[in-house]
């Protein structure tokens, strides 16, 4: 039922957008760049860190660019119209942030070839349309080690939304992460089946705890609820995204992060300088677009001093998480002893590791 | 198993308060024959204002008070559309339903992601130190019981009161409760208001007491649920509120099922609280004598005076 409402704050914001561009259009040799949000942009969550990103851009390149941002832009034929809406008044770069983007997004970057696209976490590209996504099962590998080291009851539960590939390995590193530390370590999972229902969240955070869950992981949860639902409870919690201290000073054992900034001034720099290409960006601890921050003060010396020395590796890039022996939850091996998988077969991972309980759904 | 059980029913009984309020409000509008079908945005509205006031304040009363006043102020507008301007009731509902998810977003909107302390848990004494049963009736904040004697109260004025026979004889027929000298349109707005104000102490329970935050959409797809269950509860308060505690308990059992790992797609899972608490009250409700009584007969349709 939100659909109509949020058309309406599109349509509005569109329409402040033309203003706005009108007023500036004697700038003309600046470059322009319109990034579009599924969501609120919030002071936490997934819009919150692309604009995070935005605001890097800004910042690097100064009076060279000029950026607008519309956020809350249901997927559809609303973004297409505020992409539209962008591309007609002159934006050199458009910054889609939503998988569902895509489409629309390649169509109107075949109709306007000197219009550069970034497009947030889809498989397709195109000359002047770029993907990027991070390696967060690189900072889930790390929170996972931080869990196995603090879990009294040895299971750790985690509130995720769907099962999507990227969603299902980040489970398998949080999992392996914690048996590196703890070997008997067993995970639940409570899937959501929805990507935005607070109260829910909140919900599956208290009966994973009600389980012996002694370590939540909120993946993927754009609110609070999990994280202040865990302190409340007295339990550890992992979150990812952005950095949640605040909501759970005593609780919060780590924070994954994000952060967009380097990949988009490279982006922007290829544009200004007309050598843009179809990349399809993976970034993981060594570009320094994911890290693990605000790790609980819990952890011992020997507990951080793993840490540290796997971050190292992973940003020299010597280590891969997912290196065997690994096997699945029903015992079968599914990457032998030394070998790590490759990229192709992480982006579509469809099993869980040995050791998580739940079952993938399908 | 104990935790898990205390940790559903304590849940349920937690989780079933702003299904419960809502659905009181809106069972009494629509007793009087008023349709508002604008309950998600009068609950999101009620859950934006409550949320900003308590944070404002500090007092989880003025937040209650603010989500019960703003929501009502939004009822207003429905109310004064069918009544007033006879506009159809469906579609004044549905626009008084989006206009309120709209006005949430903006009072809410510098509040998005900020946090508020829970209600507190009342203070039960000896109660709350019995094993298990303690934990699990008698830990909760002073809502969860207000949102009981609210049911009975309700139930009491429609069934047992003159008040009562009043609302359901506009319900029935507005013209002869008009011949009869009733002032139909009071009545009614009456109601309609009534409604208003418990959607937004319903909403304001959620972002203060049950998620204790504001984020746009958080109370998603609750106001639906609440129109759904009163008519599959045929209108009945005891039915509504059995339907409302039976759908927050699935909701709950679902979720604890996932954690134990059955081998049950998580899906049919999801879909069970509205799967079973439509086929439990169809069930009970199959009288369909039982269903014609007790639905407003007039309900949807609007009246004006012929003099």
């Amino acid at each position: 039922m939100t659909a109509p409402k949020r058309r309406l704050l599109g349509a509005l914001a569109a329409g402040t957008l033309a203003l706005g561009l009108a007023t500036s259009a004697i700038a003309e040799d600046k470059t322009k760049i319109g990034f579009i949000y599924p969501s609120p942009v919030g002071d936490v969550g997934w819009a919150y860190r692309l604009d995070e990103g935005r605001k890097a851009v800004e910042a690097h390149f100064g009076d060279k660019v000029e950026t607008f941002a519309v956020e809350n832009v249901p997927e559809g034929p609303d973004a297409a119209r505020v992409m539209n809406q962008m591309a007609a008044q002159g934006a050199d770069i458009i910054m889609i942030g939503s998988f569902g983007y895509m489409n629309d997004g390649l169509k109107l970057a075949a109709q306007k070839p000197d219009i550069d696209f970034m497009h947030a976490s889809g498989y397709k590209t195109a000359d002047n349309f770029s993907n990027f996504q991070t390696r967060n099962y690189e900072s889930s590998y790390i929170a996972g080690m931080a869990a196995g080291d603090v879990s009294k009851s040895g299971v750790l539960g985690v509130v995720a939304a769907y099962p999507i590939p990227e969603v299902v390995g980040i489970i398998n590193t949080f999992a392996l992460g914690a048996q590196r530390t703890n070997p008997d370590i067993t995970v639940k999972v409570v899937w959501l089946n929805s990507w935005f229902n607070p109260s829910k969240a909140q919900e599956s955070a208290r009966s994973l705890i009600a389980q012996d869950a002694d370590v939540i992981f909120s993946l993927y949860q754009d609110t609070p609820s999990v994280v202040t639902a865990a302190e409340e409870e007295g339990v550890y919690v992992v979150n990812t995204s952005s950095d949640m201290k605040k909501y759970a000073p005593n609780h919060l054992l780590a924070s994954m992060t994000t952060d967009w900034g380097p990949y988009f001034i490279d982006r922007v720099q290829k544009s200004m300088d007309g050598n843009y290409d179809g990349l399809a960006y993976w970034g993981g601890m060594a570009d320094g677009a994911v890290g693990v921050v605000s790790l609980s003060p819990d952890l011992t010396k020997e507990d951080m001093a793993e840490i540290d020395s796997v971050i190292a590796e992973m940003k020299a890039g010597t280590f891969h998480p997912m290196t065997g022996p690994i096997v699945d939850q029903d015992g079968e091996e599914k990457l032998a002893a030394g070998e790590s998988i490759d990229d192709d077969s992480m982006r579509g991972i469809d099993w869980l590791v040995k050791g998580v309980e739940t079952r993938i759904p399908n | 198993m104990t935790e898990t059980l205390i940790f559903i029913v304590a849940g349920t009984l937690a989780a079933t308060v702003p299904l419960l309020f809502a659905a009181l409000g809106e069972l009494v509008a629509e007793k009087s024959g008023m349709l508002n079908l604008g309950v998600e945005g009068m609950m999101a509205t009620g859950a934006a204002a409550g949320f900003v006031a308590a944070v404002v304040t500090g007092s989880h009363t003025l937040g209650f008070l603010a989500g019960a006043v703003t929501a009502c102020l939004l009822s207003c507008v429905y109310a004064i559309l069918t009544t007033i301007f006879l506009a159809n009731q469906v579609a004044s509902g549905l626009a008084v339903g989006v206009l309120g998810l709209g006005v949430s977003a903006a009072i809410g909107k510098n509040y998005e992601g900020t946090t508020v302390d829970p209600l507190a848990e009342l203070n039960l004494g000896p109660l709350s130190d019995i094993p298990v049963i303690g934990e699990a009736l008698f830990e909760h904040d002073i809502m969860v019981y207000l949102a009981i004697v609210a049911a009975i109260i309700v139930w009491y004025v429609l069934q047992r009161t003159k008040l009562g026979l009043i609302i359901r004889a506009v319900g029935e027929s507005p013209s002869s409760a008009h011949a009869l000298g009733y002032p139909v349109t009071l009545v009614r707005g009456a109601c309609v208001l009534f409604g208003g104000a418990m959607a937004g102490i319903g909403g304001a329970y959620l972002s203060t007491a049950y998620t204790p935050l504001w984020a746009e959409g958080m109370v998603a797809g609750r106001g639906w649920i609440v129109v759904a269950l009163i008519v599959f509860g045929s209108w009945m308060v005891h039915r509504v509120a059995l339907g409302a505690y039976l759908f927050g308990a699935v909701s709950l059992l679902e979720l604890s099922i996932q954690g134990l790992g059955l081998d049950i797609p998580s899906q049919i899972l999801s879909a069970s609280p509205y799967i079973i608490t439509i086929i439990v009250l169809a069930v009970i409700s199959r009288n369909p004598a039982l269903i014609l009584l007790n639905s407003p007969v007039s309900l949807g349709q609007t009246f004006k005076a012929s003099n």
